[in-house]
Parts: structure tokens; sequence; C-alpha cells
């Protein structure tokens, strides 16, 4: 199973690191939702420069962003392939009997721009602080206790459950199984099947676990944060920084 | 059918959110309805995260193999529990692997999460035949995983066709969402064949896992 590692670098110590995960929540969430705002060619350059400020303040390798857009990147190749030969009116070149249109060259650039700036504020957000910090501060926020809970338990059971499915496929294999053609398709529901018999009856010894351990009781993860006037400062400017943006697009729509 | 940052205008976007917001609330309270809604939690989750990872399982399809959506089989036995359970597996996904996005998660989990709580629905009607039934298991199954791609394979392509390309006319428009909707069905065959043979595996293996929902649905 591939290991996620997505808070590698939270050990940091940068002002993003340090920035109450609450706030950077509110603030980060809300720069994301005003770049999905941005629809103007003007406004581009502005928003990769915030990005970048962003990024290189977190202090993050470039690797760790590069290994991150990979997956996604193919999305937008396919985006590419299409949009400038779908959308649009003005022929700007031809390849064969594909005529590319300025209106969907454009709109493609736009597309590229917004996702690879959303996609690193994603991953800064992600990037500086811990996992389950994250999820702490969100239900500090508001997030209702049995998301929480859920989102924990699974995050616990996720890399375990994938060594079982990884355990089970090697088993398989040893036993001759090739998995080739559709006729497979019933060993591979078995599989399944298992995996989730099998997380069905974990989860009745958790439970009974848990509960012996006082599992049920509310908590309160508010405590564990402390804003300062730091926090809330960076909180101001990112908030009107996002404003700015959803503003100007606003204006000069 | 994982939206990703970026690609949607930003009321879309918003609009995700409300309707994700609402189909959460509209769980949870059919959660809460329980004794103890807590008791049911660890069960769900070890279940989200198990259908995460089985979604990672490729079926061969020659020449090449694809995975599968599972989002009507989560519908199915999870029950209530599938929209949050849906919701957390793309924040998952968007978080990890950066397979969907942060943006897009309310639009992401509505179009497989509220398909998954008809597939819900649709495997009830099962009972009306009888639950013991392997014909009615397989059909409803079938249906359930079938319908639940389905359904959210359609309000993908309708969001991704009306709302990105500019200057495209009605009629080209709709032309788009049926053929990339109709070039999806041997996948929603597969996804629909997969979910009756899970389930018929359930229903002799621990046939109480597909009864569960049952407690949940006060």
């Amino acid at each position: 199973m591939i290991k996620l590692q997505l808070d590698a670098y939270a050990h940091l110590n940068t002002i993003l690191h340090r920035w109450d995960p609450r706030y950077k929540t509110i603030g980060l969430m809300a720069l994301i939702f005003a770049f999905s705002f941005v629809q103007d060619l003007r406004l581009l350059p502005f928003m990769v420069l915030t990005t970048w400020i962003l990024f290189v303040v977190s202090r993050l390798p470039l690797s760790f962003l590069l290994d991150r857009l990979r997956l996604p990147a193919y999305f937008l190749l396919i985006m590419a392939v299409l949009l400038p030969f779908l959308s649009g009116e003005t022929v700007l070149f031809e390849i064969g009997p594909l005529a590319a249109k300025e209106e969907g060259c454009l709109q493609l650039l736009v597309i590229t721009v917004r996702f690879i700036c959303i996609l690193t504020v994603a991953i800064i957000l992600f990037g500086t602080t811990p996992f389950l910090t994250t999820i702490k501060a969100m239900h500090a926020l508001g997030l209702p206790f049995i998301l929480t809970d859920m989102a924990f338990f699974s995050y616990r059971y996720l890399y375990e459950i994938g060594d079982h499915l990884k355990t089970m496929e090697r088993a398989m294999k040893m036993r001759g199984f090739q998995g080739r053609g559709l006729g497979a398709i019933g060993m591979f529901a078995s599989l399944a099947g298992t995996i989730l018999v099998r997380s069905c009856e974990q989860s009745d010894r958790v439970y009974k676990a848990m509960s012996l351990r006082g599992y049920g009781r509310p908590r309160c993860f508010s405590e564990e944060f402390q804003a300062g006037l730091r926090d809330r400062i960076g909180l101001l400017i990112v908030i009107l920084v996002a404003m700015v943006f959803a503003g100007l697009q606003f204006i000069i729509r | 059918m994982h939206i990703p940052d970026g690609i949607l205008p930003a009321s879309v976007c918003l609009g995700g959110y409300v309707t994700a917001g609402a189909a959460t609330w509209y769980s949870l309270r059919k959660i809460g309805r329980k004794e103890d809604p807590r008791e049911g939690v660890p069960k769900a989750s070890l279940l989200t995260a198990a259908f995460f990872v089985a979604s990672w399982i490729h079926i061969p399809v020659p020449p090449a193999s694809v995975h599968l959506v599972l989002n009507g089989l989560l519908g199915v036995v999870l029950g209530y529990y599938a929209f949050p359970a849906v919701l957390i597996g793309l924040f998952f996904q968007a978080v990890m692997f950066q397979h969907g996005g942060l943006s897009t998660l309310g639009v992401n989990a509505t179009i497989m999460g509220i398909p998954a709580l008809l597939a819900y629905y649709l495997f009830q009607l099962r009972n009306v035949v009888s639950k013991n039934n392997r014909v009615a298991t397989t059909v409803f199954g079938f249906l359930a995983g079938a319908g639940g791609m389905g359904i959210g394979v359609f309000a993908a392509m309708v969001l991704l066709v009306t709302t990105v390309p500019a200057h495209v006319d009605a009629a080209a428009e709709r032309a788009s969402i049926y053929a990339l909707t109709f070039a999806h069905i041997p996948l929603m065959v597969l996804e629909g064949v997969f979910t009756a043979l899970v389930v018929l595996f359930l229903q002799r293996v621990k046939p109480d896992m597909l009864g569960e929902n049952d407690k949940t649905s006060a």
C-alpha cells in the first residue's frame, strides 16, 4: 500500500506551521474558494504570486509539491486535449479536420492556473499541520462528532486494511490465481467481500475495546488550541486577500 | 467521477457544498435517532476504510483494467452511514492523493453520495419479495450497483458539459451528455455485476451485514 506521508513536513517551524490550525483552515479554505471565483486572465499572475509566496513561506520542498501534482495532472491532460477543440468559435489553428478555438485555449489556461494554485494551497494547508490535528481543528470549528470520529477511525485503519488486501492478493497469486480475463471477476468480488467481512468483525472488537476505555463520553478539542494576536492578524490578512480576489473578479466581470 | 479543483465555477462548487450539507444533515438526523448514535461509528468507519481499499482492486477488462466506484455497494451495506462515508472517503482522496479536490468536495460527495443513498433505498425493495431470495438479492444488488454508478456518472457529465466549455450550443451539449453517459454503460454493467456478486457473497457468509441498515433506518 502507498504510504501517504501527507504530513511528512509538518514538523518544520515556519509562520504557517505555527499558525493556529483552526485559523489556518478557515483562512486557506477562504483563499481556495476565492481562487475558484477567478475567471479573468488579468488576475492569474496575482493568483500565482500569492500561491508562490505562501509556498515559499511554508518551506515545503518543491519535489513534495510536484509529486502530489502528478496524479491529478492526468485529468488536466484530458481537458487539454478536449477543451481547445470543443469550446469556442474563433479558430486559432487547425490540425487536420480539427480546429483549435481561441476561447477554448484561454479557458484551458484559466483552468490550469486555477487548478495548480488551489491544489498548492490545499497541500500547504495539510502539509504544514499533522493530519489528526487538522481533523481536531475541524471538530473545534463545528464538524459533527460522527464525522470526526469516522474520520479518525478510518484514518487509523486505512493502512491496516490496505495491508490485509495486499496479503490476500499475494496469497491468491501463490495459489495460482492469475487474475486475467473477465472470468476472474467472481474471485475479485469474493476478495472485496472478505475485506468487508473482516473489517466488520474487527469493528465489533474495536467497539467493545473502546467502550471499556470510555469511548462515548463527549470530548472537546477546542481547549487544545490557543490562538494569539499573530494568528488573528494572519487570518485577517488572508481573508482580505481572498476578498480582494473575489471582489476584483466581481467588479471586472 | 472525481472532479478536480479549478475545473468548475465557484457557484457550482458552493452549490455542491449546500447539497452535500443537506444530505449530511439528513443522514446524521437519521443516524441520530438511534439510541446510541456512536455505536455504529466504528463499524461504519472500518467499512469506509475497507471500501476505500476495495476500490483499489483492479478488475481486468482486456486490454486494460479498471477500478470500481462501489458507491452502490456502499449504500447497500452502510445505509444512512453511506453519505458520511462517501464524504470522508472523498476528503481522504482529495487530501492524500489529490484525487478530486477540496473546492469540489461538495460536488463530488453529492454526485457519488446521493446515488449511494438511492442505491440503499433500491436494495431495500428486495424485502418486498423476500430477504433470503437469491434471485431477488442478485437483481436488486445489480440494480443498486449499476444504478448507483449510472446516476453518479450522469450527474458528473451534466455538470462538466454544461459548466466547463464556453460557447457550445444546447443541442451539442445534450448530445455530449448522452454520448458520454452511454460510453459508461459497460462500466455500469461491470459495477452492477460486481455489486451483485459481493452482495451474494455477504448473504452467504455474513447475512447480517445486509440487514444491519434496518437498525439505523428508524
